[in-house]
């Protein structure tokens, strides 16, 4: 292990670093809010983007299968209800009327069927009792008859006709008079007489009586094969309906389907564009910061350094001009002191903005400079932590690296309120791995875009740029504060990175 | 804790020695946990309070019921006979009748010099009895069905009407231990037919026991009808085969003869197919109605009309028919006011997935089939019932309910699983209108299966409660005796009317006492009141004896006694002591009696 704490390299401008922070993020800032309105214009479009995003949605499409839908389900609801309660009407009116009369007509055939079996009896004659002892039980038969014969009327099937049961009370009516007649006859002395009546008229009339009971049975159960016929067909009619709606709804739900993965098929392809648009434009605005700050620093130590330098040389040797002890010589002498601490800040600032360390010793040097730095400008207590076996860092992977901690420590001094910052670099075989800690505040939710500033988007659009992956969170769960993990391939590091 | 007393007989029992095991289990856990599990218990396997001994060795009854069979498959020989507790020779102890088939013409198996008779059994008063037939002069020869016991010439000592498959006899009791056969003089000669129960009660209320005859169908040997199962061999036809037969009223005249008014009250009904009498007070006008119960054909409820003349009101009233309007097969059929209601409740034994119709009476006067939800119908369902009885077999003062079964041929178990023979059962009454079979608690043997026909009950011990007695088709007749485990009292009441028939047939006894029981309901003085018809007939070609039993709990005396008797006279009677009873004259007082 490779371990290094709190080991500082040496402060190449005698440590005098300008202030980091809002005075060098400024222009960033305000390049991103002026950039930002250019899009529009800036940013080129492919063809099917600019023809389809803004003006094609789903909705319509929906809301048009919605109510196509809805019409479909109360048009066959409203089939259905149709089929339904005709076929209620039907079984109502016709097939449960039908049953009942057939049960009433069954009853009324029992009891003829009972009074055949007390004539049989009369007839027989192997009883030692009058004809009359049969009255009673011909009473009960005929109190049961007239009861079945109202309550089968009641219920009588509507094709039933008017001479039908007319034929039905009058036959029934001629039997009990018959009756009446042959048991006035047997309770007198004529009992032979009144069994002539039972055998010719009473049995007659019985028998007649049956028969057209008989054939209302048939006829009922004539009316209810065609109502079973027409409730099979409504079943029918009914069942075919209910393919076709069932077959309809999947053919709707399939091109509704169909409609939603395509639209979201577009939907995702302009979302994945303009992502791509966004990361370019991130990418350019960076690499116009990072060329923007190159230059200035450049000329800062080119032009202003060289002509400090000048001006400081000329001021030394006019001074050597000046008589030993003169006001001017001591003038000359503090006027030069002035330059050269001007130059000393030149220097410093040129450093700041681009260090020229980046490019000629790489990212670990560099940071092992700017981390005392830091603490002594900011006043943070920073432990830095390198392992691994090191590996050279240099180029515009080095410059991403170091923005990302510099945005990082400006963080912490910022906003964390922590006075002390862990570093950690991290050489591992395969990827190189940098965090920034502290045990502050922590994030918090930015209330408003503005609040929420470019620093943190900066951070993310430069690990992208690196092929890493930048990750933003508390140290641990119990503990407050802010963890930045950067995590970068190796292979990524030693290419070009922009 | 948990009562659970098991007799030895009862140990004898596989099921009683499952139950004692459960109990002592029950028992052990309870008193280990601490635990009261009586609702429980009482639910899992009520006490019955009492238990039955089959005594019927050890009383000297030695009897077997002769069908005939011979493989005729004669439609008389699926009927068997019925059997009566009756005090023929007025000693206050209850003697045995027993009916009894015969061999059929053409078809002697049994040696002439013995041939099967009725028999009679008087009781000698210690536990057992002898068989005095032959001296009674009722060695009479007959394929008998049926009885009924009255005192039809009001002489203090019953007659009995046999009734049977041709001429039904008539044998005057002669109070000298003897009977002869009155049945030419007294005007019911002549008449053949396939009778089966009967009962004597004095319909026009002149004072004279007059006599119903049920008769089952037109049936002859000469005319039996072939049917078949498999078409090949004969089986027992149902009755649909053959065409009904009126019952018959035969009115008392007073000089010991009868008229056959059958015709003129209105009760001729040639469709019917009877089976099962039992006389009742159906619309509480004093005046005796009819409930007969007809085989496959709607049951009549004749009701008097107060001129000699009844109407047939069975289907208005509900009874006529089941609850889904069929016609059952009605068997015995026994009423009572097994709801201490006050209203006449009806029992009617039916074919097997029939079950038995449990009636109660609603103040509208119709019949209600509770059969379902007081537990006695699910419990018959698979039973083919004959004879029935109401009585307080546990003294609770809640009208139980016994019934003998069996199937009326013995091949039945090859069509439908059911058995030939079946379990009685004996539904103890547990209030509110519940009833649970407790047969197979109540040792004896009693739920032994059998081929039961026959059933009546009466004290013949004396102990007073009430034991049973059985008759099976083609089999043994059993004598169980009833022995009280629970302490329960009772109080019977003996009645002999003067202006009413001797017999008082017909009176309603009413008694009122403080706390209700079990099944008991109190009326808004607090008190409670059963009440009992004394009758003759019901169950199935039976009749169980006259005096009337009121079972009383632990109560030591009942508060009142009412009596209405036939002749309209309503005596009153108070503070009368439990544990005896009681012998009451018309118009002369009350007499207790040493003991039972």
């Amino acid at each position: 292990m490779n371990n290094t704490a709190n080991r500082f390299g040496r402060d190449p401008n005698n440590g005098h670093v300008p202030a980091m922070g809002r005075s060098v993020l400024w222009p960033i800032k305000s390049l991103v809010h002026r950039l930002t309105p250019l899009y529009p214009r800036d940013v080129p479009r492919s063809p099917a983007l600019g023809s389809t995003a803004p003006h094609r949605t789903p909705t319509s499409g929906l809301f048009l299968g919605l109510i196509i839908t809805l019409a479909a389900v109360v048009t066959y609801s409203a089939y259905i209800t149709r089929q339904i309660s005709g076929l209620r009407e039907l079984q109502n009116n016709l097939v449960d009327r039908n049953r009942k009369d057939s049960l009433q007509l069954l009853r009324i055939q029992n009891d003829l069927n009972s009074l055949a079996l007390a004539m049989r009896d009369m007839l027989d004659n192997d009883e030692p009792y009058p004809l009359t002892a049969w009255s009673a039980q011909f009473q009960r038969v005929r109190a049961d008859l007239d009861d079945a014969l109202r309550r089968e009327q009641r219920v009588a099937p509507v094709n039933r006709t008017a001479e039908q049961e007319r034929y039905l009370e009058d036959s029934v009516a001629q039997f009990w008079d018959a009756a009446d007649r042959t048991f006035a006859l047997a309770n007198g002395p004529n009992q032979a007489e009144a069994r002539t009546q039972i055998r010719i008229s009473l049995r007659a009339r019985q028998e007649a009586l049956s028969t057209a009971v008989s054939r209302l049975l048939v006829q009922n159960n004539e009316s209810e094969e065609q109502a079973a016929l027409r409730i099979g067909r409504i079943y029918y009619r009914v069942q075919r309906q209910v393919y076709l709606f069932l077959t309809a709804t999947l053919i709707a739900i399939l091109f509704t389907s169909l409609y939603l993965i395509r639209s979201n098929r577009r939907l995702f392809a302009q979302l994945a564009t303009l992502s791509e648009q966004r990361s370019e434009l991130a990418q350019k605005l960076i690499a116009t910061q990072e060329s923007t700050l190159r230059h200035i620093s450049r000329e800062l130590h080119d032009e202003f350094g060289q002509i400090l330098t000048a001006v400081g040389a000329m001021l030394t040797r006019a001074g050597k001009h000046a008589p030993e002890g003169s006001p001017l010589r001591a003038e000359l002498r503090e006027v030069c002191e002035i330059t050269q601490t001007t130059l000393d800040k030149v220097r410093s600032l040129s450093q700041a903005l681009h260090p020229v360390m980046l490019e000629e010793t790489g990212l670990e040097s560099t940071l092992d400079w700017y981390l005392p730095v830091v603490e002594r400008q900011a006043g943070l207590h920073v432990f830095y932590e390198k392992s691994g076996e090191s590996f050279s860092v240099k180029g515009d992977a080095a410059i991403h690296v170091y923005r990302i901690v510099q945005e990082a420590l400006n963080n912490v001094t910022r906003h964390s309120g922590a006075s002390e910052a862990w570093v950690r670099l991290r050489f591992l075989p395969d990827t190189l791995t940098m965090e920034v800690e502290d045990h502050g505040k922590g994030l918090e939710a930015p209330a408003t875009m503005q609040e929420k500033g470019i620093g943190l988007v900066a951070m993310r659009e430069r690990a992208e740029l690196l092929g890493g992956n930048i990750e933003f969170g508390p140290p641990t769960q119990d503990r407050s504060g802010t963890l930045v993990r950067l995590k970068v391939p190796r292979e990524m590091l030693n290419s070009d990175a922009e | 804790m948990t009562d659970c007393k098991i007799t030895d007989r009862q140990m004898n029992d596989r099921r009683s020695f499952l139950r004692a095991g459960m109990c002592s289990l029950a028992s052990t856990l309870i008193s280990t946990a601490g635990f009261r599990l009586d609702a429980f218990a009482a639910n899992a396997a009520p006490d019955p309070g009492f238990h039955l001994v089959d005594v019927t060795s050890q009383a000297g009854i030695n009897f077997r019921h002769n069908s005939g069979a011979y493989g005729g498959k004669l439609l008389p020989e699926t009927l068997g006979a019925g059997c009566a507790f009756l005090d023929y020779d007025g000693d206050g102890w209850q003697d045995i009748l027993l009916v009894n088939g015969a061999d059929w013409p053409g078809h002697k198996r049994e040696p002439i010099s013995q041939p099967n008779f009725l028999k009679l059994y008087r009781n000698n008063r210690n536990g057992t009895f002898s068989d005095v037939t032959r001296s009674a002069g009722l060695d009479v020869e007959m394929y008998g069905m049926g009885m009924a016991v009255g005192d039809y010439d009001n002489d203090g000592f019953p007659d009995i009407l046999i009734t049977c498959v041709g001429q039904n006899r008539l044998f005057k009791n002669t109070g000298k231990g003897t009977f002869i056969d009155v049945t030419k003089s007294s005007g019911l000669g002549g008449r053949q037919a396939l009778s089966t129960s009967a009962l004597w009660f004095d319909f026009d209320r002149d004072g004279l026991l007059d006599l119903f005859v049920c008769n089952y169908v037109k049936w002859s040997a000469e005319h039996d009808v072939f049917c078949s199962f498999d078409g090949k061999h004969k089986s027992y036809c149902t009755p649909e085969a053959y065409r009904g037969e009126t019952c018959w009223l035969f009115h008392n005249r007073g000089n010991g003869t009868f008229e056959d008014v059958t015709a003129s009250c209105g009760i001729f009904d040639s469709s019917s197919k009877s089976l099962g009498v039992a006389m009742l007070d159906y619309d509480h006008d004093g005046w005796p109605d009819l409930l007969v119960t007809n085989d496959t054909q709607p049951n009549k409820l004749y009701r008097n009309q107060r001129n000699g003349t009844f109407k047939d009101v069975a289907v208005d009233a509900g009874i006529a028919f089941s609850t889904e309007g069929r016609a059952r097969a009605g068997m015995g059929v026994d009423v009572a006011d097994f709801e201490n209601a006050g209203r006449p409740g009806v029992a009617i034994t039916n074919f097997d997935n029939e079950m038995t119709g449990l009636y109660r009476l609603t103040n509208g006067g119709n019949y209600v089939d509770v059969a379902m939800p007081s537990g006695v119908g699910q419990a018959s369902k698979d039973k083919l019932g004959f004879g029935c009885v109401f009585l307080d077999a546990d003294l609770d003062g809640a009208l139980d309910l016994a019934v003998v079964n069996g199937h009326i041929d013995d091949t039945v178990r090859n069509v439908s699983g059911v058995g030939y023979a079946q379990p009685p059962q004996l539904f103890l009454n547990r209030g509110k209108g519940n009833f649970v079979d407790v047969a197979s608690a109540i040792g004896g043997g009693f739920s032994q299966p059998k081929v039961g026909r026959g059933l009546a009950y009466g004290d013949f011990d004396r102990d007073g409660d009430l034991d049973l007695l059985i008759t099976t088709n083609n089999g043994p007749a059993y004598l169980y005796r009833n022995d009280q485990t629970s302490g329960n009292r009772s109080i019977r009441i003996r009645l002999i009317g003067t202006k009413s028939n001797r017999d008082a047939i017909g009176a309603l006894v009413k008694i009122f006492h403080g706390t209700p029981y079990a099944a008991t309901k109190a009326t808004s003085h607090g008190t409670v009141i059963q009440s009992r018809m004394v009758k003759g007939g019901s169950s199935y070609l039976s009749q169980s004896e006259l005096p009337v039993t009121f079972g009383l709990g632990k109560q030591d005396k009942i508060d009142r006694l009412l009596i209405e008797w036939p002749s309209g006279r309503t005596e009153e009677y108070k503070n009368l002591a439990a544990g005896r009873s009681y012998e009451c004259v018309e118009t002369k007082g009350i007499t207790p009696l040493p003991g039972f």
